[in-house]
């Protein structure tokens, strides 16, 4: 079962359906976008795991930007670029911005799976390490409140403890006044 | 993987130990061979016998190195724990700055902050980060953050300032991430203006503090945790005397100077406690 939300933009209708059709198809849940502008709005309005993204596109916003505002709105985003043959140097360039993989037309969807699920992979990983780490902060939370409680516990009661020692070590006080100071500090302890 | 024998544990803890201060007993065995084996293989050794022969005579201390690297842990991100740096940011630096407040305005106010174990950097950058966002203008102080790490892997790392997206993602928050930091492909970079503020370098806490200075603040987290008791009364000792009379020092959120350093007093701020010397 795959679970993973995917942003598709791509302004060619025939490679919009292939890929709503394919990643349905393989139980992803997937939204597409005719255009860089319309991705945006939708990034800007939902959440997705993945954008897949066509590097060129008509107005303002192209595959770059794309890449650059998902990964504004959350590095969690991982953001894969789809790119002909030729243009393979702006797909590296786009992976040195942030994206994490490149796809070249025509798209091989075996490939894309693959790609997806080893993406899958790591955000489980990423999950049950942030699960973990989530116990530990309680644990440790938990922990610190007690620590912290004894330790300034600890410290009033040393305190008193060097008062008492004081008073009972001064012979130049009666006894019994020293018997009585100290039994004071003691009960206001 | 290369299997470790009773007798090897005791062979290998006691050399990490000696050069590292890293206590591990006996029930660390999976530890030790998970953590070590790569080193193992790459200098082809037979056995863990073997293991400790080559790197006792290697004089590089190649393999040594890479031992410490392998057993220290690097567990931290930034703002660990918030307790620490809300303390410092509304307790410890207000206070600091008004009694190190130079007597003529042409004068910088000095400050001096130690990372005791500061593991790949995020704890010092995260005290940089509290400072530029407290101070405003740095330009009327002189502030020294010094981080130390018996890891040269992990010095390397805090000193490069490039951290990748798994660890940027802890503990940063949004503002701060892109205020500081500079996207470079999948990995992010640290700014100068906060790069230039700090310095790390590679220090052994069992060593001898000569020539370490004093500082106003020390931050000593969840290290002393690896140590003995014994080693631990030392380091405190040690801390002590390497702290301005009326400085701060932060300890790791579970840890306890009970028993440890009659020479602390901790105090209490917020939900934080810190310690000053009595």
């Amino acid at each position: 079962m795959n679970t993973m939300s995917i942003l598709v933009a791509d302004d060619d209708p025939v490679i919009r359906r292939l890929f709503e059709k394919r990643l349905s198809d393989e139980g992803y849940d997937v939204t597409v976008a005719v255009d860089g502008i319309e991705a945006a709005r939708l990034l800007d309005v939902s959440s997705y795991d993945v954008v897949i993204t066509d590097l060129v596109m008509p107005g303002a916003i192209g595959g770059i930007e794309l890449l650059n505002l998902a990964k504004e709105i959350s590095i969690e985003i991982e953001v894969i670029v789809i790119t002909a043959h030729s243009s393979v140097n702006t797909a590296v360039e786009a992976m040195k911005k942030g994206a994490v993989d490149y796809l070249e037309k025509p798209i091989n969807f075996d490939e894309l799976f693959l790609r997806l699920e080893k993406i899958a992979e790591v955000k489980a990983l990423m999950k049950n390490a942030g699960d973990l780490r989530e116990a530990m902060n309680v644990t440790e939370n938990s922990a610190a409140h007690t620590i912290q409680a004894l330790e300034m516990n600890n410290a009033t009661q040393q305190a008193t403890l060097d008062k008492v020692e004081k008073v009972l070590a001064d012979t130049s006080q009666d006894d019994l006044d020293r018997i009585q100071v100290a039994l004071n500090l003691i009960r206001q302890r | 993987m290369l299997k470790i024998s009773p007798e090897e544990i005791k062979l290998i803890t006691k050399y990490i130990y000696e050069i590292s201060g890293i206590y591990l007993d006996e029930s660390k065995k999976y530890l030790l061979e998970t953590r070590l084996n790569s080193i193992a293989e790459e200098y082809k050794c037979s056995s863990y016998q073997d293991f400790y022969r080559k790197a006792k005579a290697d004089a590089s201390k190649k393999i040594e190195r890479k031992i410490v690297d392998a057993i220290s842990t690097n567990e931290t991100l930034f703002f660990r724990d918030t307790g620490p740096f809300q303390l410092l940011q509304h307790k410890i630096l207000p206070e600091l700055i008004d009694a190190r407040a130079p007597k003529s305005s042409m004068l910088k106010t000095n400050l001096k902050i130690w990372s005791a174990a500061s593991s790949t950097g995020q704890e010092l950058y995260s005290v940089a980060i509290t400072l530029q966002e407290l101070l405003k203008d740095t330009s009327k102080y002189t502030i020294k953050l010094l981080g130390t790490d018996i890891s040269d892997a992990a010095v390397a790392q805090a000193s490069s300032g490039k951290y990748n997206k798994f660890e940027i993602e802890r503990g940063l928050a949004r503002d701060k991430l892109t205020k500081y930091f500079t996207p470079m492909g999948q990995t992010w970079k640290v700014s100068d203006e906060l790069r230039a503020m700090v310095n790390f370098r590679k220090f052994n806490l069992m060593s001898p503090f000569t020539g370490i200075g004093k500082f106003d603040i020390i931050m000593c987290r969840n290290v002393a945790i690896y140590f003995t008791l014994e080693d631990r009364k030392k380091l405190f000792n040690k801390i002590a005397s390497a702290l301005e009379p009326d400085g701060y020092l932060i300890i790791g959120s579970t840890e306890s100077l009970t028993g440890v350093c009659p020479r602390f007093i901790p105090k209490r701020h917020l939900r934080s406690i810190f310690y000053q010397l009595k």
